[in-house]
């Protein structure tokens, strides 16, 4: 639905300050604030788009996940309270499953009928990113154990109770906790970029699960992101600066200038302090970084120049480039589904107790919640016609009253007869068998 | 060759009348007396000499010769001579002129084998000696590409000798084999089939068809036994099976593609696998351009190319068939061979060493095809079809008599130490032996089982369970190739199996082994791999173990062993960190706790572990720190002092500091404050140590180091600088960029600015004489931090005062010609200059402390360059004019106190950028006198 309206570009970004704006949406070439969604502060990896319409944050240090509906800008809509404190939040792109990294394992969670569908226990120590493919068949997740963990949807979806699903690759060869995860274009052909505290940043490919390439810096990196074209692999540095890395090489050139300051036309300057996440536009050309020096900056990829900063006030928790749903532009729309109460436990237990609670409750693509109330309304505006027709029969000119109730009572009469004859045969019968 | 006999005869000449009456003469024989001699015997009393003609006495120019000046083409002609003699002596000759013209081999080597091949199959067994000589001569000097178009040829030749009817004749085909299978294996797998079935006829000959309908199950072949071979039919058939062995390994290593370590257990994919080439890129190197990323060569696994031949074992149905064929003929070697057959009283599990050695290649060759079949796709039918097959005829033939024993052929005759000595050997080498024979027995029937028919086979696997533990326990040194052999039991009978206490018992005997000391490295590092990768499993499959105590027990006590260990073996030592490494990011309570409790001898500044071992496992160490559940005031000082003593590099030091800082509630990775195992106190006292980078006994002991030539000293400042060396300094350096970068980044700015400079005044103001480099980091600190909300108090501006002028001094006063000294005044220049920009106050307190007097001739052009360099600086100029009257003073008195005549190039200078600095200004104050 949003993908098909696409808008403009707009830039999400949310800082960890204060209760008073959680999550700000801002033009990225003017700069200006389209609109604003209040609620308490939003935990690292914790704020994502819903199908367009819904904007969930995880909240900092809490065990709930705030949702809003994203054409309603003020009101916070409802809150998700989840067993324990959510470390990282995404929603696969086809709106279907929401996943949480919450403690140490993985919640995913069926939007539809707000089913818990299963939770994963496979990593050691707490969770610290979740991404999802852009087809949503896979999901990759990574933790403070060192482990990045590819899973592949479907499989884990799968029911066994034989035996726990286990994931499609297990990833090992970080040695300090993984930061952040960028997936790239291709479903399950695509690769895959950890960003890791021992300093480097590691470029997996998910269909032979092998390591392609691995490059050491000098600090631990935050932040990783692709380019869409996957040219260009962007590292946002613990010290502030942003490190781009060709994924290809130039053509060997011959002639060489004498000194020529290579350092700067690999790194992007500016931040003062801890970079926490980048993201890149859809045409390549901008690189947005949101830092803890409680700033976000947007630059010109090509020219390596920061074209805009905007304050916030606390440290940049999330910030990401996003086409603008249309719901957000348009203040009078309303989303397709309403989102249903998220389960706390597996409901497979609910599902053995009868059919009933195994039931799923379709709801049509337009618009659920105005299709059952108009169908109620409309049932209501039928029946009450129906009424007013009988009423109007009932209560018309006396004449046909009468004639009418003349007919009635012959009826009753025949009726009387009729019930007196099966009585009458039946005793009959009865009285003779015995 | 060339006889001539020469011969001599002589005859007497007789008249006729004696000989007339002689010739019935009776003749009386006498006891006693020597008989005389008849007349027409024959005098041999002659010599005969043979003349040998070896060498043939033309000279051939145009094909070298042998010493016997024969060429190729007459040596190979004589091998196809009748006589024997002269096929083997033309055989030697050909060794000789090979040996001699190497040249020969590849000019004529078609020839040379088609000849030399066709011997193989002669009748003289002295021939086909010098045959397989000659090959064994021959086969090192071509290569396998030289060899593969003649090897058909060759390979019939071979095929004809194996399946002669002669029976020397298989038995040296199997030797030309040998010689075959070590230079050339790739070509012989090439033609599997045909050796494969020669093989099986060498042990064994088909039934016919009649005998095979009767039979209906049992197989179509059957054992021969040949009554003629000079060797016992049990010897023949081990010749044979030895060989099998051989080509069978040969095989199997070429299907694999390679070599397969035998202790390989499964563990997690932290090397990774060969066939990937992963793109290591170094930032550094990278931005240099000396590193380019060609990320589409690194995309995928590289293909390999199938092996094509469809008719050897690589289908699954020539490979049923073959096994279908082979097993049983095995089975039955194996029932001769066991003891139960002999008549003898012994009992049935005491073995002759040579049927030991046969049964030994009867398990081994099962455990090849079970290789074999495991190179093919679907293992799992393959797997059930064996064990249905086989299983109950294995059980029966193996597990019988199963633990067998060798007997002791060797009796105690003599009393002879060595004797003694040999025998003990024997029996020891026996024992080797035995231990390999049951070995190889319990991994054949291991591996016949699975999880899901486990609890089919308990009693056998019982029995080879009660083996294996007492094996392992009875506290005898193993080989690492026994041992090895010994976990790979274990590690499938721990995996399949669901009785948690019977694989407790299994770890707990590998663990008494683990426990023996004076282990070789081979040993341990197999025993280490075994339980690292048990432990690495324990989530992906759903195994009992995870909570096995014996293993948490091993994890407990790594920590400690990696301390005890040292700097003694690197290599083990790297194994013992990777697994804690990966133990404590699974946050393993037990791992943890004895981590924390072993910390203070892994991290010690002076012989911890850390600072012994090679750079790549500090940084895993160093890593390590991470992990640690909480980080005390204590540890913290051993790591400072880590990173100033320069036992780390510079790298692995920064890289420390900024782990620590992740963890402090500073690093705003966790979220919650609870979780950050450093306190706030403790860190700040790490990092303002780290800044100072010496500790409190360094500097007393520099204190008193009065008499020390590094030492400078001005009059107008009480700090007195140390010389630090260069790469001390630039080490030192690099931390306090570090340090500076975690102090700027915590967020309340005043209170920061606060704690340091409460530090500086109570650890740094007393101190009379500091290192440059600490003068300089502290200046650099300072200098970074302040915050215009921030009021410095007396005591640390005075102090700030006087290290920068010392330093101040210092630079100018360093011999210029250095090269190296470049660098380093340029770092304390410049970290001067930020301090006198954006400390305020600060350049008035210097000027104030320098109180020029008349003592101090030889400082005042010093102290003019200085003034003169700081006049220079734009940035500094608010400041100079600010203070343009204290300046003016001190003008003044250096001007006054200048003895000697005449205006002096310095004070001129100095005079001169005065004037155009402080006076020619563009908005000059009014209050300002102009004297010049």
């Amino acid at each position: 639905m949003a993908a098909t309206a696409a808008g403009p570009e707009v830039v999400l970004s949310a800082d960890a300050a204060g209760p008073q704006w959680s999550c700000s949406v801002w033009e990225p070439l003017s700069g200006a604030v389209i609109t604003t969604y209040r609620g308490s502060s939003c935990g690292s990896r914790g704020l994502c788009l819903l199908n367009g319409e819904y904007l969930l944050g995880a909240q900092l240090g809490k065990n709930c996940i705030s949702v809003w509906e994203i054409q309603r800008k003020d009101q916070l809509q409802q809150k998700i309270i989840c067993p324990g404190v959510v470390n990282c939040l995404t929603a696969s792109p086809n709106g279907l499953y929401v996943t949480a990294g919450i403690g140490d394992s993985i919640y995913l969670w069926e939007v539809c009928s707000g089913n818990l569908l299963i939770v994963l226990h496979r990593h050691y120590q707490d969770l610290t990113c979740l991404r999802f493919t852009d087809d949503s068949s896979h999901f990759v997740s990574g933790g403070k154990d060192n482990l990045v963990l590819v899973w592949n949807l479907y499989s884990v979806l799968q029911v066994d109770f034989v035996r726990t699903p286990e994931p499609r690759h297990v990833w090992t060869r970080h040695t300090l906790p993984v930061t952040d995860i960028h997936c790239g274009i291709g479903g399950p052909l695509a690769r895959v970029a950890t960003a890791s505290l021992d300093q480097t940043v590691k470029l997996w490919g998910i269909p032979s699960g092998e390591l392609l390439m691995s490059v050491l810096f000098d600090v631990g990196i935050m932040a990783v992101t692709l380019d869409p074209c996957e040219y260009y692999l962007f590292c946002g540095g613990n010290d502030g600066s942003i490190f781009q890395v060709n994924l290809f090489a130039g053509p060997v050139q011959r002639e060489r200038n004498f000194q020529v300051d290579k350092e700067s036309s690999y790194v992007f300057t500016g931040h003062r302090n801890r970079v926490t996440c980048l993201s890149v536009s859809m045409d390549g050309s901008l690189l947005l970084s949101g830092s803890h020096d409680e700033t976000a900056k947007l630059w010109d990829i090509q020219s390596k120049q920061c074209l805009r900063t905007v304050n916030h006030k606390g440290p940049v928790t999330n910030a990401f480039l996003t086409t603008a749903p249309a719901n957000m532009l348009n203040p009078d729309c309303k989303p397709s589904v309403s989102l249903p109460k998220f389960s706390r436990h597996m409901s497979t237990s609910e599902a053995a107790e009868g059919d009933e609670a195994g039931a799923i409750t379709l709801s049509l693509q337009r618009g659920k919640q105005d299709v059952s109330e108009s169908c109620l309304a409309r049932a209501e505006e039928l029946y009450q016609v129906m009424c007013a027709a009988t009423d109007k029969q009932l209560l018309g000119d006396g004449e046909n009253t009468r004639v009418r109730v003349a007919e009635l009572e012959d009826e009753v009469k025949t009726l009387k007869k009729i019930n007196r004859d099966l009585y009458d045969f039946s005793v009959q019968i009865l009285t003779k068998q015995t | 060759n060339t006889y001539i006999r020469l011969s001599h005869g002589e005859r007497g000449k007789m008249s006729k009348k004696r000989k007339r009456q002689d010739d019935f003469q009776k003749v009386k024989l006498k006891v006693g007396k020597k008989k005389p001699k008849s007349d027409n015997a024959t005098n041999t009393n002659f010599k005969t000499q043979a003349v040998h003609v070896p060498e043939q006495l033309k000279t051939d120019a145009s094909l070298p010769t042998n010493n016997r000046k024969l060429n190729v083409k007459d040596l190979l002609t004589q091998l196809h001579h009748y006589n024997s003699g002269v096929k083997q002596s033309a055989l030697t000759g050909l060794k000789d002129l090979v040996s001699q013209h190497p040249s020969v081999i590849t000019s004529h080597l078609s020839n040379i084998l088609s000849d030399v091949s066709a011997v193989f199959t002669d009748k003289d067994p002295t021939v086909r000696a010098a045959a397989v000589r000659l090959l064994h001569f021959l086969a090192p000097r071509i290569s396998g590409e030289q060899m593969a178009p003649f090897y058909p040829l060759v390979s019939a030749h071979l095929s004809s000798a194996m399946t002669h009817i002669v029976e020397g004749i298989q038995e040296d085909a199997l030797k030309v084999l040998d010689v075959l299978l070590e230079h050339y294996p790739e070509l012989l797998t090439e033609s599997s089939n045909v050796l494969l079935k020669n093989f099986v006829e060498l042990i064994s000959h088909q039934k016919f068809s009649k005998e095979m309908k009767a039979g209906g199950k049992t197989s179509s072949w059957i054992l021969s036994i040949n009554p003629n071979r000079h060797i016992t039919s049990q010897q023949w058939r081990l010749n044979v099976l030895t060989r099998l062995k051989k080509f069978l390994q040969t095989v199997v290593e070429g299907l694999s593609h390679s070599v397969e370590n035998e202790a390989i257990f499964e563990t997690d994919d932290r090397t990774g696998s060969e066939y990937m080439s992963t793109l290591e890129v170094n930032w550094e190197q990278y931005i240099n351009g000396q590193q380019q990323i060609q990320l589409y060569e690194h995309s995928g696994s590289q293909p390999c190319i199938g092996v094509g031949t469809e008719d050897g074992l690589s289908s699954i149905e020539n490979l049923k068939a073959f096994i279908k064929t082979l097993v049983p003929l095995l089975l039955d070697c194996w029932v001769e061979a066991s003891p139960s057959q002999l008549v003898a009283p012994i009992p049935g599990n005491l073995l002759e060493p040579e049927a030991m050695m046969l049964m030994m290649q009867v398990l081994s060759i099962i455990q090849l095809l079970w290789k074999l079949m495991h190179q093919q796709d679907e293992t799992q039918k393959l797997e059930s079809w064996l064990r249905n097959q086989y299983l109950n005829d294995f059980k029966n033939h193996f597990i019988r008599n199963f633990p067998y024993s060798v007997m002791e052929t060797l009796k105690p005759k003599k009393k002879d130490g060595t004797k003694k000595e040999k025998q003990g050997a024997a029996v020891l080498n026996g024992a080797d032996h035995i231990l390999a024979l049951n070995l190889a027995l319990c991994q054949v029937m291991v591996l016949l089982t699975n999880t899901s028919t486990v609890h089919l086979d308990t009693e056998w696997l019982e029995q080879i369970r009660k083996f294996v533990t007492e094996s392992l326990s009875d506290g005898r040194k193993l080989s690492s190739h026994q041992l090895s052999g010994l976990l790979m039991v274990v590690w499938r009978l721990v995996l399949i199996q669901r009785n948690r206490g019977a694989s407790e018992e299994l770890l707990r005997a590998v663990y008494t082994q683990y426990q023996q000391q004076g282990l070789t490295l081979s040993v341990r590092t197999l025993l280490l791999h075994f339980f690292s990768g048990l432990y690495l499993r324990e989530k992906s499959s759903n195994l009992l173990i995870s909570r096995s105590k014996l293993l948490t027990r091993w994890l407990a006590g790594l920590p400690l062993q990696l301390a005890q260990l040292g700097s003694r073996n690197p290599l083990l030592s790297a194994q013992l960190i990777n697994v804690i490494h990966a133990a404590a990011a699974r946050a393993n309570k037990e791992l943890l706790q004895s981590l924390q409790s072993n910390v203070y001898r892994l991290y010690d500044p002076q012989d911890g572990t850390l600072v012994l071992l090679p750079s790549d496992m500090q940084h895993c160490l160093v890593q390590l720190v991470y992990f640690l559940p909480c980080i005390s005031p204590e540890l913290l000082s051993c790591l400072s002092r880590c990173c100033t003593m320069g036992r780390l590099s510079s790298k692995l030091a920064t890289c420390l500091i900024r782990i620590l800082h992740t963890r402090s509630s500073f690093g705003g990775w966790t979220t919650s404050l609870q979780d950050s195992v450093v306190k706030d106190v403790d860190y700040f006292s790490f990092l303002f140590s780290t800044l100072t980078g010496f500790s409190g006994d360094e500097l007393a002991w520099l204190q008193n180091s009065n008499s020390n030539p590094h030492v400078r000293q001005t009059q107008f400042s009480p700090v007195r600088l140390y010389v630090t060396d260069l790469d001390q300094f630039v080490h030192h350096w690099t931390l306090t960029e570090v340090v500076c970068h975690c102090l700027s980044s915590i967020p309340s700015r005043i209170q920061c600015c606060d704690i340091l400079q409460s530090a500086i005044c109570k650890h740094l103001v007393g101190v009379n004489l500091l290192p440059d480099s600490t003068a300089g980091s502290v200046l650099t600190a300072v200098s970074q931090l302040i915050d215009p909300a921030f009021i410095p108090n007396e005591c640390l501006l005075k102090f700030l005062a006087s290290c920068c002028y010392s330093l101040l001094y210092f630079i100018l006063t360093l011999e210029k010609n250095k090269m190296n000294d470049c660098l380093c005044r340029d770092l304390l220049w410049s970290s001067c200059l930020t301090a006198l920009i954006h400390i305020p106050r600060l350049l008035r307190l210097m000027l104030q402390g320098v109180k020029v007097n008349g003592s101090s001739q030889e400082e005042l052009p010093v102290i003019a360059q200085v003034l003169r360099l700081l006049l220079k600086q734009a940035q500094l100029r608010q400041h100079m004019v600010a203070n343009a009257a204290l300046l003016q003073q001190v003008i003044q008195d250096i001007t006054n106190c200048k003895t000697g005549d005449g205006q002096e190039q310095w004070l001129t200078e100095l005079h001169y950028w005065f004037s155009i600095s402080i006076t020619a200004r563009p908005r000059g104050t009014t209050s300002l006198p102009v004297t010049y």
